[in-house]
């Protein structure tokens, strides 16, 4: 076990150790770490390894230290905690602890009703919330057998993937802010304000949408909207590229993310990852065109998939992205039908007793709602698979080897939501 | 130990009285000759004769309910116009911690960047490290889990140090009011000087919030003897 | 609705189904025991005609009676998504075969089934909890952990709608009357 702090070293050089080593003092200004319950927060766990991953992880070999990437630090992705096993300056393994957000949404759902599981589901990938209230609604629309009109689908299209190009936005910003980068989040910023503005005229708040409704969505489209919308149509294609130019040549982001984090095809597999991630790594997995939903059937879209599976390639994966969703927005304007946008379904929703697994293609990955219901008005089992939950558990596999300097790269290009992993 | 307690960390002093001051006169200041060290330039601090104002009631200072002195520490030979100045200079440049948790960190984030500029009152520096931070800006939803580290970040900012809640999670656990996990509130382990609902609250609100914390600096002066954890608002509400 | 894949797969795990293959819009579902978890598993993911090489989801379930761990998987080979209910867990000491030996992903997957439930999967390396603290002692999924403002139990019960799980009248004997249990099929 490596030395604890405070032991055998004394604090201030003012004092004068006892005989036992320890520093004392009456001093009561100073606060010594042990004093208040150190010990909770050194990477070491205090208790004796419960797992065999545990224990294998918790020894030091000679030459290693930890070092706490702790639940609070710059790199703004969220409260997520690294203990890594460093060698000098390279990394030999890590162990990611999750649960700083630990929300407790899933047993909260089992408690609501229908109308306000779509709610409460919003703050897992805040991000992106649209897309979990999608999945939620897929399921449940499948448990009570509703048929969505034409035009709700295509408001969910186009509201679904002008949020994906600003979240996508975001995450170029994130990831050159980690790489050091100060400018390219401004930007990101910009251009998600100017969306999100857009997407508050059409439903109502900034981020947290609760839109989606059983059956439909809450509201029509109206003329706030559709003029920014106009607005910022005539300018995203080059926006997109003024953005993705700044970084897609910069030789330090280049070089950074080239070749860094490779995640390959096989182990990407064997991880159940899905999204960008996936296709990064030669899979061209994407929901919307292995399993259809909604009305993405009739609409004209490729899937852009690269084979190198590092870092640059999972950056380049989501510049694409944001193409092509430029080009399903384009569709869904000119073909927006006419009708209601929400089916007529009763007050009380009280679906038969039974199952249903639906999931729709969030920017991360594949997002997944199983629902059981036992007939009254909420649901029995709610499960939420969100895919940063996976994205993150390969950093263990993918960290090792690399840098410290690394590490954040590495986590920033694999786009965790920690809302979203710690459910 | 109560978190922010001041009174409970610092041990009753050890019995040794001075001589009280009869209210009215001034008592002889100690002077310690000094010995330690010459400065360069032998012209300097008034030639080394001893000061003229040896106390600051010969400034005018009365302690009726101003007593700032034992509170900004260094500057007790400064005339009671710089507290003020300070405050404004204080009110003027607060510069928040990082502590985004969970979806109002993006919303903070928001109106960091361009278009919702917190720039303009100097708020922009985000300063990663506790010990360089002014404001601790909780925002997102304060798990158990996370209170330890959120609660030894908030104890590592030095003083002066103000602490705001934005967004609902915050100010009394929010949507997750039944939830097993997290914490109602994060007044109920820290004190709060600010409230900011919302969920999230747009970033002109939390602009605002931010003003309001301005304006609280200047008017109480910093003073947080009475803080508390807990709800801070007044009864008559 | 992939009338197909229901033939394929009960020549492929003839012995293993315990109950009809169910299908319902585009989704198929099949019942096994915990035990033949691996071997189900392993069927699925190397047989040529299924090929169900994604792992999407696995979940573990609290009827109120049993458990249930709920894996669902994918397959470039039909247009259904297939479901596989691992029945029969008892509540007091559930255990399954770990899938870690197939999907690595299925690791914290696992986790967090235990961390919720208490379900023990036997060769997972890292079984530990996830989300709450190390030393949490409850599993805070299971139907008899009941949050403390639970609408069945609240003084309120009965008054909305969504309070109606059971009637009101049996609260005041048996507190967990109002814990719901899974619906028969």
């Amino acid at each position: 076990m490596p030395p604890r702090r405070g032991a055998d070293r004394p604090t201030s050089t003012r004092e004068k150790p006892q005989a036992g080593g320890q520093p004392s003092t009456d001093d009561p200004r100073i606060i010594l770490d042990r004093q208040i319950g150190a010990d909770l927060f050194e990477p070491i766990p205090p208790y004796p390894p419960r797992t065999e991953r545990e224990g294998e992880f918790y020894t030091l070999a000679d030459g290693e230290m930890f070092l706490n990437v702790g639940p609070h630090h710059p790199a703004t992705h969220g409260v997520l905690r690294l203990v890594v096993k460093l060698s000098g300056e390279q990394i030999v393994d890590v162990d990611p602890v999750l649960g700083y957000l630990h929300r407790g949404v899933e047993k909260i759902c089992e408690n609501s009703d229908y109308y306000h599981v779509i709610d409460q589901v919003d703050p897992l990938e805040y991000i992106s919330s649209l897309f979990q209230e999608w999945a939620a609604v897929l399921s449940f629309e499948k448990l009570m057998d509703v048929t969505v009109p034409r035009r709700a689908e295509y408001i969910r299209v186009l509201s679904g993937e002008l949020l994906r190009i600003a979240s996508h936005t975001l995450y170029m910003g994130f990831l050159a802010l980690d790489l050091g980068g100060l400018t390219p989040i401004l930007y990101g910023f910009i251009e998600r304000d100017e969306i999100v503005e857009m997407l508050a005229a059409l439903t109502g708040a900034r981020m947290l949408f609760n839109y989606f409704r059983i059956g439909g969505v809450n509201g029509d489209l109206n003329h706030e909207f559709m003029s920014r919308l106009g607005d910022w149509m005539s300018r995203a294609a080059r926006q997109t590229e003024a953005s993705a130019g700044l970084l897609n040549e910069n030789e330090i982001f280049v070089r950074r993310t080239r070749g860094v984090g490779i995640l390959d095809r096989a182990t990407a597999l064997r991880f159940g990852v899905t999204g960008g991630n996936l296709r990064a790594a030669g899979v061209p997995f994407d929901v919307r065109r292995a399993h259809p939903y909604s009305v993405y059937p009739e609409l004209d879209f490729n899937v852009p998939t690269r084979t190198e599976g590092d870092s640059l390639a999972r950056y380049l994966i989501r510049v694409d992205e944001v193409r092509e969703s430029i080009k399903i927005i384009d569709q869904c304007l000119h073909n927006m039908p006419d009708g209601p946008v929400m089916a007529r379904l009763p007050r009380l929703l009280r679906p038969h007793p039974g199952r249903a697994w639906g999931a729709c293609e969030g920017p991360r990955g594949m997002m997944g709602v199983y629902s059981i219901s036992d007939g009254s008005d909420g649901p029995f089992r709610f499960r939420i698979h969100d895919p940063s939950f996976i994205n993150m558990e390969t950093v263990p596999t993918l960290l090792p080897g690399n840098l410290l300097a690394d590490t954040m790269a590495i986590v920033a290009s694999l786009d965790p939501v920690m809302g979203g992993i710690d459910k | 130990m109560a978190v922010g307690d001041r009174g409970s960390r610092v041990r009753a002093a050890p019995a040794r009285r001075l001589a009280p001051v009869p209210p009215g006169e001034l008592a002889t200041p100690i002077m310690v000759p000094n010995t330690l060290w010459q400065p360069a330039d032998p012209l300097a601090y008034e030639g080394g004769r001893p000061a003229d104002v040896t106390h600051l009631r010969g400034f005018g200072f009365t302690d009726a309910g101003r007593n700032d002195a034992a509170r900004w520490g260094a500057l007790q030979v400064v005339p009671t116009k710089a507290d003020h100045i300070l405050d404004l200079i204080r009110a003027n440049s607060l510069w928040p911690l990082l502590s985004g948790l969970a979806c109002c960190a993006i919303e903070m984030m928001s109106s960091a960047t361009s278009k919702n500029d917190m720039d303009r009152w100097g708020m922009f520096p985000f300063r990663a490290s506790p010990r360089q931070a002014d404001v601790l800006i909780v925002a997102g939803t304060l798990t158990t889990k996370m209170a330890g580290p959120l609660i030894r970040l908030w104890e590592q900012m030095p003083e002066p140090k103000w602490c705001v809640a934005l967004g609902d999670c915050t100010v009394s656990g929010g949507r997750y009011k039944r939830s097993y996990s997290v914490v109602q509130g994060i007044d109920r382990v820290m004190p709060v000087d600010v409230y900011i609902p919302g969920c999230p609250p747009r970033p002109e609100g939390l602009i605002y919030g931010m003003m309001q914390l301005g304006q609280l600096v200047k008017d109480r002066r910093g003073r947080w003897n009475e803080r508390a954890i807990g709800p801070n608002a007044p009864d008559d509400i | 609705m992939d009338r197909t894949l229901e033939t394929r797969l009960e020549a492929r795990l003839a012995d293993h189904l315990r109950g009809p293959v169910y299908q319902r819009h585009d989704e198929t579902e099949i019942r096994i025991e915990a035990g033949s978890v691996p071997e189900v598993l392993r069927i699925l993911h190397d047989a040529v005609d299924l090929r169900f090489e994604i792992l999407a989801d696995l979940a573990g379930v609290d009827t109120g009676e049993v458990m249930q761990v709920v894996y669902h998987l994918w397959s470039p080979l039909t247009s259904d998504w297939l479901r596989i209910i691992a029945d029969g867990l008892s509540r007091d000491d559930p255990r399954v075969p770990s899938a870690t030996f197939l999907w690595i992903g299925a690791e914290w997957l696992e986790r967090e089934a235990y961390d919720m439930f208490g379900i023990v999967f036997e060769g997972n390396r890292d079984l530990r909890r996830i989300f709450m603290p190390p030393d949490y002692t409850s599993f805070p999924l299971r139907k008899d952990f009941l949050l403390p403002d639970d609408a069945a139990r609240s003084p309120g019960a009965g008054v909305r709608h969504v309070e109606r799980a059971c009637a009101p009248a049996a609260l005041a004997d048996d507190p967990t009357a109002g814990v719901r249990r899974a619906p028969a099929s």
